[in-house]
């Protein structure tokens, strides 16, 4: 199978060569169709860099980022704009939902910026949000529901346009742990069911948990990966195993430093 | 370093906001125009005629100025606002860094200071150039290019400029630096963005709009028909009910607002957005939305009003004689005594116009034949305005046909021809118009028979109505004009005679016709005649139409102003405020270009919703105001009415265009600002 996503050698440095930081030095992965992949690391490990690059928010110093065959470094314009509504769905930590507009007036502001006629994406509204279970909440404003519901119609904007993969930041960083648990069981469904392909950055073991595959980055550098052994391997057991990386992690070189 | 960072800063905020900047050199010309109106060309010109008069004008003058004043430091205190709330993440920067409040303050305050007279310097040069050429202008308008211009800075208004505009700025600052001063670190160093307000249900918006509508139009009704005008009660009541209706209007507009959201069409991007931030942005400023609505109302009806004002007063007769002396002692021997005092080498014409009564019975006069003839007419005002006067000619004035034929002559226009037993009716311009002459003369035409002193006579003719004197405040509503021997027969020789006067071409040679008539003035009050000259009789025009459209027009420009500065900061402000939801539409794919177009789609519906409000408005609240302040008199001149409300929409436009367009390049800037991504953990 081809992969729909490719990062290699990726490197961002921050400053001049005297006081370089080096905030990514040489990332290299892929990602399948289908894929639920997590990565973890803790605060400043690039993360987060690594995300803003893939959504084309930051400019790469070096190397490759293909996706879908086409290297986005090459994007201008409208392209630019077209991947990244079209290619890429993205799932913040504060969901940014507009605070003005209605749940389905969120959802629908992706289209009115990709000129995508109504009725196909009227359907998938629908379909989306009978299975994010807010249907109830469409006609609402943000002040107006819960912080679950929040990011769930988040997603839904995510997801309205059918995106090659969704970057998801920090996605239940902001939610309380049975909010947090509806969500990731929703995207680990989205996954499963119709075959979403989900890159997730987060801090959590526990959202984290729900993934394939799970990426750990420190200093700018993968130094590990975790694979579920499906489907023998109980989410419980994954979680163990991720909590004893993380606790390598923060042990084997941090507690010396 | 600390000096450096102020300066560094001052002249950020200059850059930065250009529009601010603007909004001070404004307040600067203001004031200085307003404070200089005693050295305009006009106003120096008119203190030797109309003495008077100008003191008690520029009596008001400082209170012109407190006004001024006040409306102004509303406005500074609205942009310094902006200003200051922007730098709120600085501040709180600043503080964290250890700087003391009372050292931040006194950095603000040095800013403040700085960028004060900045303005200052900027702006004093502009007012006396404002200043001079609007002195320039009226000069030109008014004094049909006779006055000989003359530089002439007030220097007491230069201070007074610098002082009123120090104190308003200092005002400002301290009131809202001392409220950001005292602000916790932490909420300075966070946004807070504002929450929405949960929407009450349509049906409140619905009749929010309704209501308004209809408030509104009872003010208007009242003002119109006059009621408004008739009591101090019912006064307050139209304008209670004008401003409760203007705010219920603009609060019921999110109903629309939220209807054309909802309508989205795709080939509008983000048309949803647009309307849903508009929505928000008139729902939660209703009140000064509205109030920047009836300013920019307030400055459309002064503006039209000054100008039909100006052109009430400024319609000017002929311009035939120069002079006209009297003796009341003795009145025959007026001729011979200019004669006498040898002033008669002055005037090219000196000729007498004698004006009297029918002195030899009491049945004087009626014209029942004219009256039945007018009734017989269609309805019309000028027909009940001509009956209501005609109905007064019972005891007309009588002139005499040789000096009003002279008269004619000298206007180059044909003389009267009287034969025995026939008059012509004179009525002054005062109390005639095109309307009614014309009406008159259909009458006149059939040669109708009246009685004077029990004779026949027979009107013919056309309506007469040159000024027969110099002073245009001798008029005479309805007078008859007969054949010299029936003059002296029917006033028995017992008359006023005026002697009218037209300068020598030598005198008026290489001067202009006011400097010639002032020469002329000095001369003759050396002679002790008494006379009134054609100087005295314009002055007195031209105060009234300086002072009413000078004052008028100067506070439209200002309402002005000040609405627009107030909508465009908010408009920036709230933008600011929002943006967040514009880093999210960038992340959602919304290219720089798009976020421009809605944005600018934005600024247009936000200036322009208040705009059409009061553009709409004005129509009828400058009728409203020819109906309270000008008499029936100018009520007929449609023609006149097209022409103001075409200048003030031209001038409307014009202005609005220019704050659009500087609000747009503000915008898009900022909006550049949020297309470069920050680092957020």
């Amino acid at each position: 199978m081809k992969n729909i996503l490719e990062i290699e050698s990726l490197c961002k440095y921050y400053g001049k060569s005297s006081n370089q930081t080096k905030a990514l030095d040489g990332v290299t992965f892929q990602v399948m169709p289908g894929e639920f992949l997590g990565i973890m690391g803790s605060s400043g490990s690039g993360k987060s860099t690594l995300l803003n690059c893939i959504a084309t928010v930051i400019k790469p110093t070096s190397g490759k980022i293909v996706m879908q065959g086409k290297e986005i470094h090459s994007l201008k314009g409208s392209q630019l704009t077209d991947y990244r509504g079209k290619m890429i769905g993205y799932l913040f930590q504060n969901f940014e939902l507009l605070d003005n507009l209605t749940g389905r007036e969120n959802i629908l502001l992706p289209l009115s910026l990709h000129n995508v006629s109504a009725e196909e994406s009227d359907r998938r509204m629908k379909q989306l949000a009978s299975y994010l279970e807010i249907t109830d909440v469409l006609g609402k404003f943000p002040s107006q529901m819960s912080g679950g519901q929040k990011q769930r119609i988040a997603a839904a904007r995510a997801l309205i346009l059918n995106p090659g993969i969704i970057l998801a930041d920090e996605p239940t960083g902001a939610l309380d742990s049975k909010n947090a648990r509806a969500l990731m069981e929703k995207l680990s469904g989205l996954n499963e069911e119709q075959n979403a392909t989900i890159l997730m950055v987060t801090h959590d073991t526990n959202a984290a948990s729900y993934c394939k595959r799970i990426l750990f980055i420190q200093d700018g550098v993968i130094f590990h990966e975790l694979r579920r052994n499906m489907p023998e391997e109980s989410q419980q057991m994954f979680y163990e195993r991720i909590l004893s990386v993380m606790a390598q992690l923060g042990g084997g070189s941090a507690n010396v430093l | 370093m600390f000096f450096k960072l102020i300066s560094r800063n001052s002249k950020r905020s200059r850059k930065e906001n250009g529009l601010f900047f603007a909004t001070l050199l404004v307040s600067i010309v203001a004031f200085y125009v307003i404070l200089s109106l005693s050295h305009q060309d006009v106003m120096i010109f008119l203190a030797q005629m109309e003495s008077d008069a100008v003191n008690r004008l520029l009596k008001m003058i400082p209170m012109f100025y407190g006004a001024t004043l006040f409306i102004l430091f509303f406005l500074v205190y609205f942009a310094s606002r902006f200003q200051l709330e922007r730098r709120r993440h600085e501040f709180g920067v600043y503080l964290m860094m250890g700087m003391s409040r009372f050292r931040l303050f006194f950095m603000l305050l040095a800013e403040d200071l700085r960028s004060s007279i900045a303005a200052l310097l900027t702006g004093l040069p502009v007012a006396i150039l404002v200043s001079e050429l609007t002195s320039l202008i009226t000069a030109r308008l008014v004094g049909l290019g006779i006055i000989g211009h003359r530089i002439s800075i007030s220097v007491s208004a230069l201070v007074w400029t610098a002082a009123g505009f120090l104190l308003i700025k200092l005002l400002a600052f301290l009131i809202l630096s001392g409220k950001i001063v005292r602000q916790e670190i932490g909420s300075m160093l966070t946004d807070t963005p504002e929450g929405t307000k949960k929407p009450l249900p349509v049906a409140v918006y619905v009749i929010a709009l309704l209501l308004g509508a209809g408030f509104l139009a009872g003010a208007y009704w009242m003002a119109i028909n006059g009621m408004a005008w008739n009591e101090l009660g019912k006064m307050g009541l139209t304008i209670i009910l004008g401003l409760a209706g203007t705010i219920l209007l603009f609060y019921g507009l999110r109903v629309v607002m939220g209807f054309l959201a909802g309508r989205s069409s795709r080939k509008n991007k983000l048309q949803v957005f647009t309307f849903r931030q508009l929505e928000e942005n008139i729902i939660r400023r209703t009140t000064t939305v509205a109030v920047s609505s009836l300013l920019i109302l307030a400055a459309l009806c002064c503006f039209g009003a000054g100008v039909a004002i100006a052109q009430f007063y400024g319609e000017s007769e002929q311009h035939v004689l120069d002079y006209t002396f009297t003796d009341e002692a003795n009145p025959s021997a007026i001729k011979d005594t200019v004669k006498e005092q040898k002033v008669d080498e002055l005037f090219s014409d000196l000729f007498e116009m004698k004006i009297g009564y029918i002195r030899i019975n009491d049945d004087y006069f009626q014209m029942d034949s004219v009256e039945e003839e007018l009734e017989k007419q269609p309805d019309s005002e000028d027909k009940e305005v001509l009956l209501n006067n005609l109905s007064y000619g019972t005891d007309p004035h009588l002139i005499s046909l040789s000096g009003y034929n002279h008269l004619l002559e000298i206007a180059g226009l044909p003389r009267i021809e009287l034969k025995d037993k026939e008059a012509a009716v004179y009525m002054d311009a005062e109390f005639t118009n095109d309307a009614r002459s014309k009406l008159m003369n259909q009458i006149l035409a059939k040669n109708p028979q009246v009685e004077l002193v029990g004779e026949k006579y027979h009107l013919t003719g056309t309506v007469q109505s040159m000024g027969v004197v110099v002073d245009r405040s001798i008029t005479l509503s309805f007078a008859l004009i007969l054949q010299d021997e029936e003059f002296e027969y029917f006033t028995k020789g017992d008359y006023s005679i005026y002697l009218n006067g037209v300068l020598d071409s030598g005198q008026t040679e290489g001067k202009s016709l006011l400097t010639a008539i002032s020469d002329t003035n000095k001369k003759l009050n050396q002679t002790g005649l008494v006379y009134e000259s054609y100087l005295q009789n314009i002055g007195r025009q031209l105060f009234y139409v300086v002072a009413a459209s000078y004052i008028t027009i100067y506070l439209a420009v200002v309402f002005l102003i000040i609405a627009n500065t107030v909508i465009g900061v908010q408009f920036l402000t709230v933008q600011q405020k929002t943006s967040r939801r514009y880093k999210t539409l960038i992340r959602l794919g919304a290219s720089y270009q798009i976020l421009c177009r809605c944005a600018a789609k934005q600024i247009r519906w936000y200036f322009g919703i208040p705009t059409v409000v009061a553009a709409v408005s004005s129509i009828f609240g400058v009728r409203a105001l020819f109906t309270g302040l000008l008499s029936s008199r100018t009520s007929d001149n449609i023609s006149t009415m097209m022409i103001i409300s075409a200048a003030m929409i031209l001038l409307l436009c014009v202005v609005e265009c220019i704050y659009i367009a500087a609000v747009k390049a503000s915008s898009n800037r900022y909006l550049l600002t949020l297309m470069v991504p920050e680092r957020e953990e």
